[in-house]
């Protein structure tokens, strides 16, 4: 007890600092992702009437059978529908510089000339066409969403991307059902998850199998005559996915492009010759939408802000664009959650309660002079609606005075951003008024300017409420996330005082046992303050978003940097005279089986001059291993290209995928190979081989051999659903893993014997008595026995369930990371190292953390493996697949946490654990493995949130920082849970065989070690 | 001069000529043959290289610890210790990340053969095989004699010169200095430079205060 630091002391301490942390954490990701206040159920009859300020009892209308509603929609709503049928084609990624060009400028030949039919409507001005600006994150779902309710979604829409779940709130295809049409849905099955009982035939693709162009759209198409032919249906939707799988494949200028979009065109004509020419006489008219839910970058990717990922299409064509007189050549720029209210009034259905969207504008050219102000103060009225959820009491009272003053408009608070809004919407209430007056009076002279006033003051109005709620959605409350990064503060400098009261007391132990060493007494060593500075670097860079983008490369430049210096230090220890190491050599005891057998040649050191030998022996092993780290690391660089800017470079993986089937699948059987010996060599190295170690080691062959015939298996389908055999098989692993794993936590302290031998070898003790000795240093080396079986095993069948689940060209990396863990261990646990604890569990964080990038992942949403989420999963689970993504994404940093359970077991920690059995040590040996990850993690979430919060307005938030958060976050849990697993092995272990040796003990001798038992 | 010591004139004058040799080396490429580092890193960094090699070989010998050495041997030790050097150094930037395609291998070679002049040559120069230097040299960080900062010092510069040059590189700038090895050259010379005033500045401290580093 040097300096009170006792163990519970430790841990209730960090508890508590982990709890602010997670407080904060959730109190800024409320305010940075909010939840914006949006209006309940759907909007019926009462959306045709004034809104009032009085809540709005929902009335029983809603209530009437389809074809009643309908037809009272109709009376209410004074604009008669335009069409009677819609076909609503996705083209999924497509941009709209493809079909519309850029800057008033046309599209590039290539793209003109694939798409000719297209190209001739336009130009014949019977589409009409818009440039809709998509919301970022520009991934699929969310637009979807946008489109059919006109709401703008939240950032976080995207976690849920994936795991798409029913749209519940106010949308038009619901308000299409309500009035009883037949919906029919073929292509991309998100259609399916967020309307699971909405469509009377559907045919759902998936969007996990990217590399796939033609059968996606096939699956579709094949579907066209026979739908197109039908007249059951009023709505149709068409979901194509092949453009976009085409981007991801090749990028914008992939050769498949232009076929893809005569494919396109194609689809267009048919639908356009069968539905809309060939009308039967007076039957339902048809309107033929074309949108796309993105665009795509150059080399094809999507999800951020960028004007090429936003630049999405909106196409209509139908006859009464053909019949109205004014042809728009040039596209307009608009929203894409206008095309809600516009298809919402075109087929005369109540507009989407939490719509911002505004009318196009020329797309009710069609219409009556009335019906067009009729329709516009619809829309009005629906917004305000949702103004009024916002602000309440807005505009109540004074809805028809005209008091505004201009001066109010330069005003930017909160209060006059409502009054200006209030103002505008009166004055569009009364020119719209003052038109309806002049033209039941007769005067007509100057009809046509109130017209032309009426509907630009209300498109004023619409256009500032949609602007001014479309900001809401992303407007921040700065107290929550000061007060949120405030309280991550806290814990972050109240982990870190832990980590130095500890590292005080480390020191201070260190300095007693090596009093006589000179070099030990310097303060900072280089590879501790190379360490400090690297951290340092790291955050900094985290603030440029290229270096957020591209940080696989900041990690391996700063771990391959610091195991160069790790070589440096053994290439001078091995220059300095032999004499100093000679005092310390042999008061070592060589009694862990792991440095026993790898050091086996330097046991007996008698002379200086064998010993000098020995040492020389001794430091080239090292510095092989340190070799060994770097050279494997290099590879593991070139693996995957990474990041986002040279993601389209050459790399290893892209160079294995092209050589064929059948390499690959030899590196993955060599891999595993390779895995079966390195694992059955950890497990030889157990120094007590009781049954129990022989029943881990075979179940450890089986599962390979399950794993073996996975493999084997899953070659066959790489494209196309997993079949059941593969699937059943999968599962059998993942419970063979799972009940290994937890056997072998639970028992093998239990069982594992606790000799009472060893002790006696261990000399310079100074002040406890003999027994006393055996007794603690034997059970600290049953402790430590017991920790390197659970942590071999732990990582062993860990990298076995990452064979399984991983991408097939990953199993190498795999293997690296694994190997890099173990002789960066090795080397550690070597005892002439003179790093101290904190930097080797900091270095093997780094290879965890190079690993993770190394595995292909970055820090953008596009390289979570989604594929691999579902194996072994016969039914969608959300949960389950999350949980296999994480283990996926995560598979480095963990095992880093899983090897570190091995690394306390080896590392030799004789110089700091005292040798009295009653002593606290447990934080001694656990402090550093478990404090320093969560005290890294936390400075980079500290750091990254400030930065975040910096950054907010900039460019790059939602594709850069957003994402790159979300991964902290992950991380944070990645870290929450590695320091749990082995905090609570370690505790377990100790616990279990304090209460075995306490009951031997206490038949012959005193109950000394019961003191330990109550300690943990 | 057995004990290290050498007059600040001297290292002053010695660190000039080797700026000197890298300024006539871009002088004459950029006037001779219009090339800079940004457009031919190559063949820029071969001028360099044509320029720079005598200098730091002849100037470095010249100073060597043990003059019972001649000087031709000194020479000839440092030309074989440039390939070593580069060697060593063109492992380093590998394991780093520096990229290994067929494109880059010229430029690697250049400019590793660079850094064995910054780094490695001075030092085969200087010590010989004298292992005892040589220990003293990488076993200590701080430099306790004259020669082992005019040595060290430089070589340390350049070191961190070119590991902080490689911070730009992943930056999405898009310039044309951000590819290998160009900004990585302009940080070593940087560094080396910089190595080179303080190494004059610490001889002439030492002269000044000679027990200073001894304590």
């Amino acid at each position: 007890m040097v300096s009170g630091l006792t163990c519970g002391k430790l841990a209730s301490w960090t508890i508590a600092a982990v709890l602010l942390q997670i407080l904060g954490l959730s109190f800024f990701m409320i305010g940075f992702f909010p939840v914006k206040p949006t209006l309940p159920g759907f909007s019926g009859p009462e959306s045709y009437r004034m809104p009032t300020c009085e809540p709005v009892l929902n009335a029983q209308d809603s209530e009437l059978p389809p074809e009643k509603l309908r037809s009272f929609y109709k009376e209410l709503s004074k604009v008669p529908p335009s069409y009677d049928r819609l076909v609503l084609m996705v083209i999924d990624g497509l941009p709209a510089e493809f079909v519309l060009g850029r800057d008033n400028k046309p599209p590039t030949k290539t793209m003109t000339e694939a798409m000719p039919y297209t190209q001739s409507l336009l130009s014949a001005g019977k589409a009409r066409a818009y440039h809709a600006k998509a919301e970022p994150p520009t991934v699929t779902m969310p637009r979807l969403k946008a489109m059919v309710s006109g709401a703008v979604g939240g950032f976080l829409d995207v976690a849920f991307n994936f795991n798409t779940q029913a749209l519940l709130d106010d949308n038009l295809l619901d308000q299409f059902k309500r009035i009883g049409w037949n919906l029919v849905m073929l292509g991309d099955e998100t259609w399916i998850k967020l309307f699971p009982k909405l469509f009377i035939r559907q045919d759902g693709v998936s969007s996990f199998f990217v590399k796939d162009t033609i059968e996606v759209d096939f699956n579709i198409s094949r579907h066209l005559d026979a739908e197109l032919a039908a007249e059951d249906w009023n709505l149709l939707i068409l979901h194509y996915l092949g453009l976009d799988h085409v981007g991801h494949i090749g990028g914008r200028h992939s050769i498949l492009m232009a076929p893809k979009l005569k494919e396109m065109d194609d689809v267009i004509m048919m639908i356009h010759t069968h539905t809309i020419l060939h009308q039967r006489n007076n039957a339902a008219d048809t309107l033929l939408v074309v949108v796309s839910d993105h665009g795509m970058t150059s080399s094809g990717n999507h999800g951020g802000s960028s004007y090429e990922e936003t630049d999405s299409l909106a196409l209509f064509i139908g006859l009464s664009i053909e019949n109205s007189d004014s042809a728009f050549n040039v596209p307009m720029s608009a929203s894409q959650v206008d095309v809600a209210p516009t298809l919402a009034l075109l087929f005369g259905v109540p507009i989407p309660n939490n719509n911002i969207g505004v009318i196009l504008r020329g797309m009710l050219d069609s219409l009556t002079d009335e019906q067009r102000l009729r329709a516009l103060q619809l829309n009005s009225w629906q917004m305000l609606r949702l103004l009024q959820e916002h602000s309440p009491g807005l505009l109540c009272g004074n809805l028809t005075g005209i008091g505004g003053d201009i001066g109010l408009l330069t005003n930017q608070d909160v209060d006059s951003t409502n009054e200006k809004l209030g103002y505008l919407f009166s004055k569009a209430t009364s020119s719209h008024n003052m038109w309806l007056l002049r033209q039941t009076s007769d005067v007509t002279s100057n009809s046509n300017d109130d017209l032309e006033l009426a509907v630009s003051s209300y498109y004023k109005f619409l256009g500032n409420a949609s602007e001014w709620l479309s900001h809401r959605a992303t407007d921040k409350p700065i107290n929550l996330l000061l007060s949120g990064i405030a309280i991550m503060l806290i814990s972050c400098i109240l982990q870190l005082n832990i980590v130095f009261k500890l590292f005080k007391e480390v020191f201070i132990i260190e300095r007693k046992h090596f009093s006589l060493s000179k070099e030990l007494n310097q303060v900072w060593h280089i590879d501790e303050s190379f360490t400090l500075i690297g951290i340092l670097i790291h955050v900094l860079s985290l603030g440029a978003s290229s270096m957020v983008e591209e940080e696989q490369y900041t990690w391996h430049f700063l771990t391959s940097t610091l195991f160069l210096i790790f070589l440096l230090s053994v290439i001078r220890s091995s220059l300095k005279t032999p004499a100093s190491y000679f005092m310390k050599s042999n008061k070592h005891e060589n009694n862990h089986p792991l440095r026993k057998s790898l050091s086996n040649e330097e046991s007996g050191p008698t002379t200086n001059d064998k010993s000098s030998r020995s040492k020389q022996l001794h430091e080239n092993y090292q510095a092989s291993l340190i070799l060994l780290v770097l050279i494997l690391g290099r590879v593991l660089r070139g693996w995957h290209q990474g990041g986002v800017n040279w993601a389209h470079l050459p790399d290893i993986s892209k160079l294995l995928i092209q050589t064929g089937d059948f390499y690959i699948k030899a590196f993955q059987i060599i891999t595993l190979l390779g895995l079966m010996v390195l694992g059955s060599f950890a497990f030889s190295l157990v120094r007590r081989r009781i049954s129990l170690v022989y029943i881990v080691w075979i179940s450890y062959f089986i599962c390979g051999f399950l794993v073996l015939l996975h493999i084997i298996d899953s070659q066959s389908n790489i494209i196309g659903p997993t079949y059941s055999s593969v699937n059943s098989m999968a599962q059998i692993i993942y419970i063979c893993v799972g009940s290994v794993i937890l056997f072998t936590v639970f028992v093998s302290p239990w069982v594992l014997p606790v000799d009472h031998e060893v002790g006696s070898v261990i000399t310079g003790l100074k002040s406890s008595s003999q027994s006393n000795d055996m007794q603690s240093s034997s059970f600290l080396l049953g402790v430590r026995d017991c920790t390197y079986l659970i942590g071999t095993t732990f990582t062993v069948f860990w990298c076995l369930l990452q064979l399984l689940l991983q991408q097939r060209i990953n199993d190498i990396p795999v293997l690296i990371v694994y190997l890099q863990e173990m002789a960066s261990i090795i080397y550690f646990s070597s005892y002439r190292t003179k790093h101290r604890q904190w930097v080797e569990v900091a270095a093997m964080y780094f290879l965890g953390m190079t690993g993770h990038f190394g595995l292909g992942n970055s820090n953008s949403l596009a390289t979570i493996d989604v594929a691999g989420a579902f194996i072994g999963i016969s039914n969608h689970s959300t949960v389950l697949s999350g949980i296999l993504m994480f283990i996926i994404t995560y598979a480095a940093p963990l095992l880093a946490f899983l090897s570190m359970l091995i690394y306390i077991s080896v590392k030799d920690m004789n110089d700091l654990l005292p040798n009295h059995p009653g002593l606290d040590t447990l934080h001694l040996m656990i402090g550093f493995p478990c404090l320093l990850p969560l005290v890294l993690n936390s400075v980079v979430l500290v750091a990254f949130t400030i930065i975040l919060l910096l950054m907010r307005n900039h460019l790059f938030v939602w594709s850069v920082f957003s994402p790159k958060y979300l991964y902290l976050c992950a991380s944070t849990v990645c870290v929450y849970i590695g320091v749990l697993i082995i905090a609570f092995t370690v505790v377990y272990t100790r616990s279990v065989l304090a209460v075995r040796s306490g009951v031997k003990s206490s038949l012959y001798t005193n109950s000394l070690d019961t003191k330990s038992v109550s300690d943990d | 001069m057995d004990n290290g010591e050498i007059a600040v004139s001297k290292a002053l004058a010695l660190h000039l000529l080797c700026t000197l040799g890298l300024a006539a080396g871009f002088f004459a490429a950029g006037i001779a043959y219009n090339l800079s580092l940004v457009t031919d890193p190559a063949q820029t960094l071969s001028f360099l290289l044509v320029f720079e090699t005598p200098i730091v070989v002849a100037s470095y010998s010249f100073v060597r610890r043990d003059h019972d050495r001649p000087y031709w041997e000194a020479v000839s030790m440092a030309l074989f210790g440039l390939p070593v050097g580069a060697l060593l150094n063109a492992l380093g930037a590998i394991v780093l990340g520096a990229p290994v395609g067929p494109k880059y291998w010229i430029s690697t070679i250049y400019w590793s053969c660079l850094m064995s002049l910054f780094t490695f040559v001075p030092a085969v120069c200087v010590f010989g095989w004298s292992r005892m230097d040589w220990q003293r040299i990488i076993a200590n960080s701080k430099p306790k004699q004259a020669t082992d900062c005019l040595v060290s010092l430089p070589a340390q510069g350049a070191i961190v010169g070119a590991w902080l040059g490689a911070w730009p590189m992943p930056l999405d700038w898009e310039m044309p200095w951000q590819e290998w090895p160009i900004c990585v050259t302009y940080g070593a010379i940087a560094g080396y430079i910089v190595g080179m005033i303080l190494s004059t500045v610490f001889v002439h401290v030492m002269k000044n205060h000679p027990h200073v580093k001894d304590d």
